[in-house]
């Protein structure tokens, strides 16, 4: 029975795993009992006894069976969002607050959704190859948490909860993720799953989600938390006590113990005595010792009955040859390579070596990784190739952006591939070592990288000339660093730039959209982009332009310089009447297109999707989402001459109804999504 | 008096983040008042309205036809909108009423938003329109909008108002403040308007900041009405006077609703009167049309007189 207890706090903040969400209120749980012998009933005095794993009652520090709800109070930090910034349609902070849709069912602007889903990114052309991915599994880890999911349910895989002990502790993670297959039915969910009963009380609650089995976007209404008010005037008690336990059990023990070692006169030089003298008697004793155990093991197993001669063989782990060595800790994730390299000196210096960190993938790790981490690695990682160190440093200030220079600096010369997604912990001066020290860098990846107020000048980054990648997803940079970097990089294959707006923006869009010619010339930003794109970067092979606003038909018509691209997503871009020629022309050129997302482009009209379905033979993926119009015909036009086509995404279209859909997805063997809201939301 | 304040702190520390609040704001009223705090007015208001169809329709909530109005609070503020949406939409096949709906429930989730701003309406309005593109379903239609706020602090009204619906306050039996009727011509009002891609050039579209912003002080006892073009254009303005007059001062909601009830009656009633020379029909001929009677339209009172 979870009888978890959550003590009122103000804020929440939800982290999420793709996305990540916090929420903040001390959460206290009550603890089993293993043999707990407390003496002291006096709540502001607690001695702790037992035999193992000290546990300490925490209900007396409760007011007791005062229990209280609470919904998230506001968002700390997120990993990406549907909405833009200032909106409050399909935003994180949607997620505060009460449930305000559920138990409806549906695609509500109310709720808090999420960028992408399913496995279609995987998919795709751009799609990214997981560094280190031995990393990636699952973590060992066990009052109520309710997470209001209003539409397709499922997509939570790990709830954490942050303590006053500044550590993240794992409170459920979905252990079945990976191998069983997912069945929820499509309704809206309240979903509780059962939690691990810790004794910290903590502030910050972080959801992880994983899309990947998901049908469509998955929305979340509301957090709940439940459980007992934790009384802070107790909390020093408790924090100091959590403070000793952090030193480790052995210094803890040995605190408890109140030892003190007897030293005769002069243990000094018996010491010493012994250690020259004696040393090497000892140790060959006890190698006696136990030799003559295997050998007694190895005659028992002589007289059990035989098939034949035994072999007794001597050979063991530590005889491999040190490459054989090197090939099979290659498998092991990060946690296990510290573990091995503790258990002896040949296994510590064969995971010690550069070889096994070539790749480090510290993003499992987030709620680990501090500047301690970062230097033991710098020792070890001296040819490193790869490095993520995303979601790392949030919050909780474990990284200091010192050491993290400090680490480029050592170690950033040979780095190919470098991803910070959504860090804090990242400065202007982390930013120019990067670019002065990293010219080898193939992918740079800096999403989600851009704090309220801006304090990141990224104009370093302009050195960098052998970008093959580069992610700047919600992450907002000058225009003219953006436009000099895509000078610089003409083998750039990757781009992304979506959410690529800054706040003002917003206010000035609504401007132009009553044409005051005043403001045009901010309206051109992402058409220069284009420009560039079309001028400089021809290799590109795939461009993320969704939500980059002020992308214009005369944009559009300059990308179709770029022959090689096989991905493009324009969604919410090109918010003009209409696209003239602009589309066809662009076809035309780009015959290898797979991907082609232009959802919300309200300006499309049959004739352009007649140009789809006759210029676009490789199309697997396409998106119409929102876009009003189109008759019947067209569709069925797509779906029989796009042979490849796997994805159709229709919601908010019209002209078509369900059983349509679910023929053509029979008949043309094609994922089809649709989605009908009724018309009176409330 | 020093004993009550600290406990009032203890009090309002324990059911701050509970679900009590309401309760706490009531302890916090009278605790405040008896030490003497500035008095913060608030609204007693109430809504009442007919669609024009209203014999074959069923009721949704927020909404009257193709009228559409939100009421809120928040710790600082009162809000009151109305929207109407233009009924000329529905030739081209959409829903006139899905646009104003739309922006009255984004201008209330808006409020409670931490970055409201009491002062500026306006912004409820221009973010209310921002967000209707950001809609993955499109959403067409255009609407006239007024929006009023009492923010507590200062006893003052900000409003904000596009087009022909308004408001009006009554004190001491006299109009003191009234909204002007913003027309580009003949029934047609200034209106938001998102067109479908294409229609730009052909759709009236004005901008949120074209709005009509004025602000007042209010005393307690103000009535203050806010309506569409279907209560002002069938009921004159001097029976408008002489109905909220009636209900100055007047704190008890039952009262205040019975009054909403009649007003909206009475539009109603007159604006199928044939022969009855309604406001509509004076502008009509002011402007060459020979016009009679009143005007059959959808009618949303919204009644609200100041407390403290």
């Amino acid at each position: 029975m979870s009888q978890s207890s959550t003590t009122s706090s103000e804020d929440g903040s939800k982290r999420a795993n793709s996305e990540s969400v916090a929420v903040d209120s001390v959460i206290d749980f009550k603890g089993k009992h293993f043999g707990l012998e407390s003496t002291s009933e006096d709540s502001d005095d607690y001695l702790v006894s037992g035999s193992e794993g000290t546990m300490i009652d925490v209900e007396r520090f409760c007011h007791a069976d005062y229990r209280i709800e609470q919904y998230a109070h506001s968002v700390l930090d997120f990993s990406s969002q549907y909405g833009i910034d200032l909106s409050i349609s399909y935003t994180a902070p949607n997620i505060t607050g009460r449930p305000s849709k559920y138990p409806e069912y549906g695609d509500f602007p109310q709720t808090f959704a999420m960028r992408t889903y399913g496995a279609w990114w995987e998919r795709a052309p751009s799609r990214l190859k997981e560094i280190q991915p031995q990393n990636v599994s699952e973590i060992p880890a066990e009052d109520f948490i309710a997470i209001f999911e209003t539409y397709n349910p499922g997509a939570v895989i790990r709830v954490w909860a942050y303590t006053i002990a500044k550590t993240w502790i794992c409170l459920w993670e979905d252990k079945e993720f990976y191998t069983k297959p997912l069945y929820i039915p499509s309704r809206a969910r309240r979903f509780t799953p059962p939690l691990k009963r810790i004794q910290l009380p903590t502030k910050t609650i972080r959801l992880e989600f994983n899309h990947q089995r998901l049908h469509y976007y998955t929305e979340i209404d509301a957090v709940l938390l439940s459980g007992k008010k934790f009384n802070t005037r107790n909390m020093q008690h408790l924090l100091d006590y959590y403070e000793r336990q952090r030193k480790g059990s052995i210094l803890c023990k040995l605190q408890n113990m109140k030892f003190r070692p007897i030293c005769r006169d002069n243990y000094q030089n018996r010491l010493q005595h012994f250690l020259m003298h004696d040393l090497d008697k000892f140790i060959s004793v006890l190698s006696d010792v136990q030799i003559q155990s295997i050998q007694h093991q190895q005659q028992q197993q002589v007289q059990s009955p035989s098939t034949g001669e035994i072999k007794i063989s001597k050979i063991g782990l530590k005889n491999m040859p040190f490459e054989i060595m090197l090939k099979i800790f290659s498998y092991l994730d990060l946690k296990s390579l510290f573990r091995v390299g503790a258990v002896s000196r040949f296994l510590y210096d064969v995971s010690t070596h550069p070889l096994l960190y070539s790749e480090l993938n510290l993003k499992p790790y987030w709620h680990l990784a501090s500047t301690e981490l970062l230097s033991t690695l710098a020792k070890r990682a001296t040819i490193l190739k790869k490095l993520d160190m995303s979601w790392c440093g949030c919050t909780v200030q474990t990284i200091s952006p010192t050491e993290f220079k400090k680490f480029i600096q050592q170690r950033g010369d040979s780095l190919t591939h470098l991803r910070l997604n959504s860090t804090k912990f990242l400065n202007a001066s982390c930013i120019d070592t990067l670019g002065i020290v990293c010219d080898n860098l193939k992918e740079l990846s800096l999403r989600n990288c851009s704090p309220s107020p801006p304090l990141l000048n990224f104009s370093c980054l302009a050195n960098l000339k052998n970008l093959e990648r580069l992610d700047l997803f919600q992450t907002v940079i000058e225009s003219d660093l953006l436009l000099t970097m895509l000078e610089n990089n003409p083998k750039l294959k990757h781009l992304n730039l979506g959410k690529h707006n800054k706040e003002y923006e917003f206010t000035l869009y609504l401007i132009t959209l009553y044409a005051l010619p005043a403001f045009c010339s901010v309206a051109v930003n992402m058409d220069d982009v284009a420009q560039h794109i079309a001028k400089y970067n021809k290799q590109l092979i795939s461009l993320d332009m969704w939500k980059a606003h002020f992308l214009s038909a005369q944009g559009l018509l300059v990308l179709s310089n770029c022959h090689n691209l096989e991905e493009i997503d324009f969604g919410w871009c090109l918010r003009e009447a209409s696209l003239g020629d602009s589309l066809r022309e662009f076809l035309t050129q780009c015959t290898k297109l797979k991907k082609l997302f232009l959802a919300a482009v309200r300006g499309l009209t049959d004739r352009d999707l007649e140009y789809i379905a006759n210029l676009c033979p490789n199309l697997e993926q396409l998106d119409l989402m929102g876009v009003l119009g189109i008759s019947k015909e067209r569709y069925i036009d797509i779906l029989q001459k796009c042979a490849k086509l796997q994805l159709l995404d229709l919601c908010f279209c019209d002209n078509i109804m369900d059983y349509d859909v679910a023929l053509w997805s029979r008949t043309f063997k094609v994922d089809i999504k649709s989605c009908q809201v009724p018309n009176d939301f409330r | 008096m020093h004993s009550l304040g600290r406990s009032s702190k203890l009090i309002s520390r324990r059911l701050l983040c509970s679900r009590f609040s309401a309760l706490l704001e009531a302890a916090t009223h009278v605790i405040s008042n008896s030490a003497g705090h500035k008095p913060r007015p608030y609204f007693i208001s109430v809504v009442c309205g007919f669609p024009k169809d209203f014999e074959t329709s069923n009721y949704k909530p927020g909404k009257y036809g193709e009228d559409s109005w939100f009421k809120t609070s928040t710790p600082n503020a009162d809000v009151l909108g109305v929207a109407d949406g233009v009924g000329g939409w529905r030739i081209y096949g959409v829903d006139p009423g899905e646009f104003s709906s739309f922006l009255m429930k984004t201008c209330e989730r808006l409020v409670h938003c931490v970055d409201f701003n009491p002062q500026r309406p306006v912004n409820l309005l221009s973010f209310s329109y921002c967000e209707l593109l950001e809609q993955e379903k499109p959403i067409i239609g255009s609407s006239t909008a007024c929006v009023l706020v009492l923010d507590r602090e200062n006893s003052t009204v900000y409003t904000a108002n596009i087009g022909d619906s308004g408001f009006v306050v009554v004190r001491k039996g006299r109009i003191v403040h009234k909204s002007e009727e913003q027309q580009h011509y003949f029934n047609t009002p200034f209106q938001l308007s998102v067109p479908p891609p294409g229609c730009h050039h052909r759709v009236l579209s004005d901008s949120p900041h074209s709005a009509n912003t004025l602000s007042f002080p209010v005393q307690v006892g103000d009535v203050i009405l806010v309506a569409t073009d279907g209560v002002f254009d069938n009921i004159p303005e001097t029976l408008l006077v002489e109905i909220l007059k009636e209900v100055e001062g007047v704190t008890d909601p039952v009262k205040l609703q019975m009054t909403a009830n009649s007003l909206a009656a009475i539009a109603r009633a007159l604006s199928f009167d044939k022969d009855f020379m309604s406001p509509f029909a004076i502008n009509a001929r002011r402007n060459n049309i020979y016009a009679t009677g009143g005007k059959p339209d959808d009618i949303t009172v919204v009644l609200a007189t100041v407390a403290v």
